[in-house]
């Protein structure tokens, strides 16, 4: 058998949306990942769409087990005595019994996972994935400015908390085999989504701006989502990158298009006349009167060969066909179904993926 | 409750990296190694400075290479040696460090790495067990790998892009290079902690080769095995949800001001009725049901509109909180920094002292260990530590150094 980066840890994960991703990432390169349900399933069985469950799960094991009460307590550490870390989530099993583990097993990795973390005022407050995008600060920075701010789609806040919540699982498990200490860690959504802010933080502190959702005074009008002809093109052509500029206008310019000379007129070469609303619609018109015409892999055939920095936006179904996930042969199979390969690429043949787990499935083998 | 102490862990305090990352996404991914004890020798060249050092924002809005909150916030606890990698000497001094390092990183182009002469083959020539990563947009090969990156175009490729829209048909796409400052910089973050743990197991080291559209895949991976089993590409549905009612982002008083919430479970709808007043539609039997209540969203979010526009957005959240309805303030940067109660319990934000942005702010890593917030260590001015690396890891005599500066290798 390869031995793989985590083979011989074994993860007890009573987690079931926030932390859901942290024992993926670990399962499948090695690590016994093992939920432990009680008799009726972790709540996400029923919440998670089909999709999401098995994504969030995939090379995990599944035990089904009573842990209320101290006959329940008892037995859970039992069973954690042969692990090396236990991943739960406030209004899951055993939440509040974090620091009892602690102490009944000195060695051992407890990470909790919470949308505001486990004090504060906030500790208990009922929680969605729209309001902690809007708690943390991301909703703000989408969206139009004459609308309201826009939510990140396709449950970010439980990706974001996951992966944090994974690194500092893994430094601490370091840790705790290379010097026998043990740690708690308490990860709070809140506070994942509001350390991807981009620099919104020090635009702030060191300049009093409010970093805002995207249009007039803040981003070039260059950069935008712009219609072609079938579909839509992500273009940057701000001054700071002058290839991308040259490059969008010298295409136009060899295909005889007339928005290439209008694109030269002096206007262009002011920086913040470009971040105004006339200069997003003037140059909305000129740009999609090019792009009418060409396809989103026209586009980005011209974007490579002109160093352009422009891409289609993908649909779904584009996902499937793109030469270069095909190439690189992204797409895995599992459950008969297409199923997104690995975050990573290893040079040694260590990441597998395995599905979901029914409930108690081999229950015995974990046992 | 009293605020959380600090730590400066030492879990890390065995390994070294020689980090050639630059910009944002590669940074934020081996500061994390620096805040925990790792030795992050950063390579910088003023040949070629770090874009983020020259991108602002800038302390007092005055431009400098030292004094930009994006590279700071991007590179706590690191040192910063600056070298030529184009000249020979250069090269050799950093596979000399490379020699004495646990890891090596870079998030640059396809191809650029092979150009320094510092390819994956090249470097294991010299430390066999080296831990590689790289992070180009799309992969090092492929019909594709020459596409120019940024975030926002690793949102376009992967439909995130498409998928963040009030409607259908018209995409917005977020609004910060999202994938830069979670889903890329974490992913690999972990697989670095990942082979860390393999070379222990087995004495090899390993590339990772972190295409960062593979990796932002991951983060709307259940959206794409849903489609993959239904052949449906996800609802768009903006702030709205596909299956419960109400749920969206609703104006609150004063400009640009907004509450978020969401009714999850049928039993959340009329305490969120009592709280906005409107007893008449907890007791309209239709709305009982979160397809009843989807059908007739438009009259709902007007109601609740109607309720907000006119309130406090705070006291908003705060009673629907304490009804059980899951709402918040949609925050901005200057509402978590000066008004964000339960940031603040937890200590969330660091001032950091430096000699050109003075105390600075910053994000703390999301999360307590044993119940303290892990301390952020400044992060290095250009060149900084550029000697004492010569002299007390690569025992170069003072003689020799000199040498180097005066030909220029040290720029």
């Amino acid at each position: 058998m390869q031995m793989q980066p985590y083979s011989g840890i074994r993860i007890l994960d009573l987690s079931h949306w926030l932390g859901s991703y942290c024992g993926r990432l670990f399962a499948d390169l090695g690590a016994k990942v093992i939920r432990v349900e009680p008799p009726g399933g972790l709540p996400d069985r029923v919440r998670e769409s089909p999709g999401s469950f098995a994504f969030l799960n995939a090379s995990k094991h599944s035990l089904t087990m009573n842990v209320e009460g101290k006959d329940g307590f008892d037995r859970f550490i039992d069973l954690a005595a042969r692990a090396q870390a236990v991943v739960m989530e406030r209004d899951g099993p055993l939440w509040d019994r974090a620091e009892d583990m602690r102490r009944a097993l000195p060695g051992l990795v407890v990470t909790c996972v919470s949308p505001y973390g486990r004090t504060g005022p906030m500790r208990d407050a009922p929680a969605s994935d729209l309001t902690l995008q809007a708690a943390g600060g991301i909703a703000w920075m989408s969206g139009r400015p004459d609308r309201a701010p826009l939510r990140l789609p396709l449950g970010q806040a439980a990706m974001v908390a996951g992966t944090y919540a994974a690194t500092a699982t893994a430094m601490c498990l370091r840790d705790s085999e290379r010097r026998g200490r043990g740690h708690l860690i308490d990860v709070s959504a809140q506070e994942a989504i509001a350390h991807s802010l981009q620099n919104a933080v020090q635009v702030w502190d060191l300049e009093g701006r409010i970093s805002t959702r995207g249009g007039e005074g803040t981003r070039d009008a260059t950069e935008d989502v712009f219609p072609c002809k079938d579909g839509h093109v992500f273009l940057a052509a701000p001054p700071a990158l002058p290839n991308s500029w040259n490059g969008v206008v010298g295409w136009m310019a060899e295909r005889g298009h007339p928005s290439a000379s209008a694109l030269t007129a002096p206007c262009w070469e002011d920086r913040e006349w470009r971040k105004t609303r006339a200069a997003r619609e003037r140059f909305f018109g000129l740009f999609t009167a090019f792009t009418a015409d060409l396809t989103k892999a026209e586009l980005r055939e011209g974007a490579m060969a002109r160093k352009i920095v422009m891409a289609p936006v993908a649909r779904f179904p584009d996902l499937a066909m793109d030469p270069q996930l095909a190439h690189r042969g992204f797409f895995r199979r599992l459950g008969g179904h297409l199923f997104p390969g690995p975050p990573y690429l290893l040079s040694e043949p260590v990441w597998r993926v395995g599905p979901a787990p029914a409930l108690g499935e081999r229950q015995e083998a974990v046992e | 409750m009293t605020a959380p102490g600090c730590l400066f862990p030492d879990f890390l305090d065995d390994i070294r990296f020689t980090d050639l990352t630059w910009a944002g996404a590669g940074p934020f991914g081996t500061k994390v190694f620096a805040d925990f004890g790792a030795e992050v020798i950063k390579v910088e060249s003023t040949v070629r400075l770090d874009s983020v050092r020259t991108g602002g924002p800038f302390k007092n809005r005055e431009y400098g290479v030292n004094r930009s909150g994006y590279f700071a916030s991007r590179n706590t606890g690191k040192k910063s040696f600056t070298i030529d990698p184009k000249t020979d000497e250069g090269r050799g001094v950093v596979l000399d460090l490379i020699r004495r390092s646990d890891v090596v990183s870079n998030n640059f182009g396809p191809g650029a790495m092979k150009r320094l002469g510092l390819s994956y083959e090249a470097v294991r020539a010299v430390k066999p067990d080296i831990i590689y990563l790289s992070m180009p947009m799309y992969g090092e090969s492929g019909p594709l790998a020459g596409l120019l990156g940024v975030g926002m175009t690793i949102s376009a490729v992967t439909g995130l892009m498409w998928a963040t829209a009030y409607e259908p048909g018209d995409p917005v796409g977020p609004g910060t290079h999202y994938p830069d400052h979670a889903a890329n910089p974490y992913h690999a973050a972990f697989a670095i902690l990942a082979a860390l743990r393999y070379r222990r197991l087995t004495g090899r080291g390993m590339k990772i080769d972190l295409s960062q559209v593979e990796s932002t895949l991951n983060f709307i991976g259940g959206a794409v095995v849903d489609w993959a089993m239904s052949g449906q590409e996800p609802e768009i549905t903006g702030n709205a949800d596909a299956q419960v009612a109400p749920h969206g982002i609703y104006p609150a008083r004063g400009e640009d001001v907004w509450l978020a919430l969401a009714v999850e479970r049928d039993d959340q709808w009329p305490a969120l009725c009592r709280v906005i007043g409107r007893g008449d539609l907890a007791a309209d039997a239709g709305l009982a049901t979160a397809d009843g209540r989807r059908r007739n969203s438009d009259r709902i979010d007007a109601a609740i509109s109607g309720w907000s526009a006119q309130r406090e957005v705070g006291a908003c959240a705060a009673e629907l909180l304490a009804a059980g309805v899951p709402a918040a303030r949609v925050a901005n940067a200057r509402d978590l920094i000066e008004d964000d109660p339960q940031l603040g319990a937890r200590s969330f934000f660091q001032r950091v002292p430096h000699p050109e942005l003075g105390e600075s702010l910053y994000a703390s890593l999301p999360f307590l260990i044993d119940g303290a917030r892990v301390g952020l260590k400044r992060p290095p001015l250009l060149g900084e530590h550029t000697h004492a690396i010569l002299r007390d890891l690569l025992d170069l005599p003072d003689a020799e150094i000199v040498r180097l500066e005066t030909e220029g290798v040290l720029k």
